[in-house]
């Protein structure tokens, strides 16, 4: 990865979204579960972020299928 | 001759991109006419605007105004400092004057404009297009309206397109010696843009994220420079101003958060800004798919992302000024290919599934976007339509044409300003409000006493010492950082003998003491806004 000649592929960007949007939604979906404090469960703002996370996997999941074309 | 310049079609093209070149060169000239009627306007227009001229003075002493605001005069900033060291050498030449400060945000957002016309015709190679994107980025409300302002934010925005536009081709350079030259250029032009204002961070992110895309090597090496250089800047300061730098600039930046504001914010700048966001939506969808995506798409993408910070306390329609930068370069780009017919779809399941199929279509589409395009920068030029309704070029303007104020002032916004967080301005300044405004620093220069207010402006005016920053203050007061024992101790003592609120933003305790000590005497109308002039009570 470090080499000079290195470049993501599409495939490769596929595979970071899903895992960046896997990731983020357990860690978005975990505030609740470390802030046991708070009230009302998974609040508005959480939500759009939840739908953010989901539309990156969704992203990355379309992207693998596109292989080694530069990304 | 590709199809979209064939004679037939060239003719109504040409007539329609006239048009839209009339109507966005209209608004450039409401915006020129605008500035150069805050430029002239000797007080405070937007409130803040005063506080920036402190910042820009104790700059130009050789002071940074990162200080302890639970002591006399109860006063910081809240902004780093690149904008106001820029400014501060207008200090000792013209003195005490918002119109540098104001020329200095104005000639950003024409650098700016000019660049993303630059970016259109490098990548576009259309020259019309690459003036109507230009055009476009001015004649959005949001820029419109901060524009001329003593504010840093068009200044943060212009060294963010000129990093952008300069990093876009860096990994295409062959040169090895001219490529790190643009490099470090880039990356100065970004750290100049972070230490303008904090918010060109997540530009930094953007870039960052590109360069890691396209060579992860090359990303770390200069992140890692970057990383240094940014940081070192920032000890620096902290240590040079006892903390004070991290205390007024990054602690009491985390404000409360109003997500209806934020689905507000974004709602209006999707109403005005839709014709464009869409073709520039979709030319990261066709990078996405087809083609290798550009630092304009990340940047796009960060920037609007960066608007979901725009329902903080403080905050408002500005945080999507950069996004609307990247939003002009990219349907800029996205025209120019259109109209030149240089759409190319490679191989893949996606272009096989939706494009290949409807590739007999593509002469009438293409013959369609030849009209389509210039329609859009005409509607869109209808859609973020202002100007004033009254004096003597535009109030003959706007009767001929049945244009009536939709604001409080004599101004056609179509925002329509019910977003909250829409900032309340854009309007002209008159006589009465220069009247008005002197008439206050006489008020000030009467006062016995001390004199605090929430414009800066009447007391460095009247030579007077400025007191407290009322939203800093606030701030600092909401995260629990500030002691105004001190500042409350003077108000009970009656120590000011005359305070001026503009929008009552101090912390509540504040301004109990001060309902507790003062009483209203007189109220003064500027630039459509209510002075409360308060005095001891007997």
């Amino acid at each position: 990865m470090l080499s000079n000649n290195f470049t993501f592929s599409k495939r490769l960007l596929g595979f970071l979204f899903v895992l960046l949007g896997a990731v983020g939604f357990v860690a978005i979906l975990l505030i609740d579960v470390f802030d046991i404090g708070r009230e009302g469960g998974i609040g508005p703002s959480q939500r759009i972020a939840l739908a953010a996370m989901l539309l990156l996997l969704f992203l990355g999941l379309t992207l693998i299928p596109l292989g080694k074309h530069p990304a | 001759m590709t199809l979209t310049n064939k004679p037939a079609l060239r003719l109504p093209r040409n007539i329609l991109l006239a048009v839209a070149t009339l109507l966005l060169g209209f608004l450039l000239v409401v915006y020129v006419a605008y500035a150069f009627n805050l430029i002239s306007f000797p007080f405070d227009y937007d409130q803040g605007e005063g506080f920036e001229l402190i910042d820009t003075i104790m700059f130009s002493h050789g002071q940074f105004p990162f200080r302890d605001s639970n002591v006399y005069p109860f006063y910081a900033s809240n902004y780093p400092p690149l904008y106001h060291v820029i400014a501060a050498p207008f200090v000792p030449l013209f003195g005490t004057a918002f119109w540098y400060g104001r020329l200095l945000g104005f000639l950003s957002s024409l650098i700016a404009a000019g660049g993303i016309g630059y970016a259109v015709y490098r990548a576009g190679r259309h020259c019309w297009i690459a003036g109507l994107a230009g055009l476009a980025f001015l004649a959005s409300n949001t820029i419109y309206h901060i524009g001329p302002l003593f504010r840093q934010h068009m200044m943060m925005v212009m060294f963010e397109v000129l990093a952008v536009i300069l990093l876009a081709g860096v990994n295409e350079v062959v040169d090895k010696t001219r490529r790190r030259w643009i490099m470090l250029l880039g990356v100065l032009l970004l750290l100049a843009a972070g230490y303008t204002k904090q918010l060109a961070a997540f530009t930094v992110i953007a870039v960052f994220a590109w360069l890691f895309i396209r060579q992860p090597r090359r990303a770390a090496v200069w992140g890692i420079g970057f990383g240094l250089a940014a940081a070192g800047i920032f000890v620096w300061l902290n240590l040079a101003t006892d903390g004070e730098w991290w205390r007024n600039v990054i602690a009491a930046n985390i404000n409360r958060y109003n997500l209806d504001q934020t689905l507000g914010l974004y709602r209006l700048w999707f109403n005005l800004h839709g014709l464009l966001i869409v073709p520039a939506a979709l030319f990261v969808v066709y990078e996405l798919y087809f083609d290798r995506l550009s630092i304009y798409s990340i940047w796009f993408v960060v920037a609007i992302g960066v608007g979901a910070a725009s329902g903080q306390w403080g905050a408002g329609d500005s945080y999507f000024a950069t996004a609307i930068a990247a939003m002009c370069i990219l349907s800029g780009i996205f025209a120019a290919r259109t109209l030149r017919g240089e759409w190319t779809f490679p191989a893949n399941y996606l272009s096989r599934a939706l494009i290949f199929p409807l590739r007999r279509f593509a002469p009438v589409v293409l013959a369609a976007g030849a009209l389509i395009i210039p329609t859009i920068y005409l509607l869109y030029a209808l859609a973020v339509f202002h100007m004033p309704t009254d004096g003597p070029l535009f109030g003959d303007l706007a009767r001929a044409i049945n244009l009536r104020p939709n604001t409080d002032y004599a101004f056609y916004d179509s925002a329509g300003r019910i977003a909250g967080g829409y900032a309340d301005i854009g309007h002209f300044t008159t006589q009465a409000d220069v009247d008005a405004g002197w008439r206050i620093v006489e008020e000030v220069r009467n006062a016995q006493g001390e004199v605090m207010s929430e414009d800066a402006g009447f007391s460095l005016m009247a030579g007077r010492q400025p007191v407290g920053n009322p939203t800093q203050l606030l701030n600092l007061w909401m995260n629990d950082l500030l002691d105004s024992s001190a500042l409350i101790d003077m108000i009970d003592e009656r120590a000011f003998g005359l305070i001026i609120f503009r929008g009552q933003l101090y912390p509540v305790e504040v301004l109990q003491a001060i309902a507790a000590n003062y009483e209203r005497y007189e109220i003064i109308e500027m630039n459509g806004f209510e002075y409360m002039l308060l005095r001891p009570k007997p």
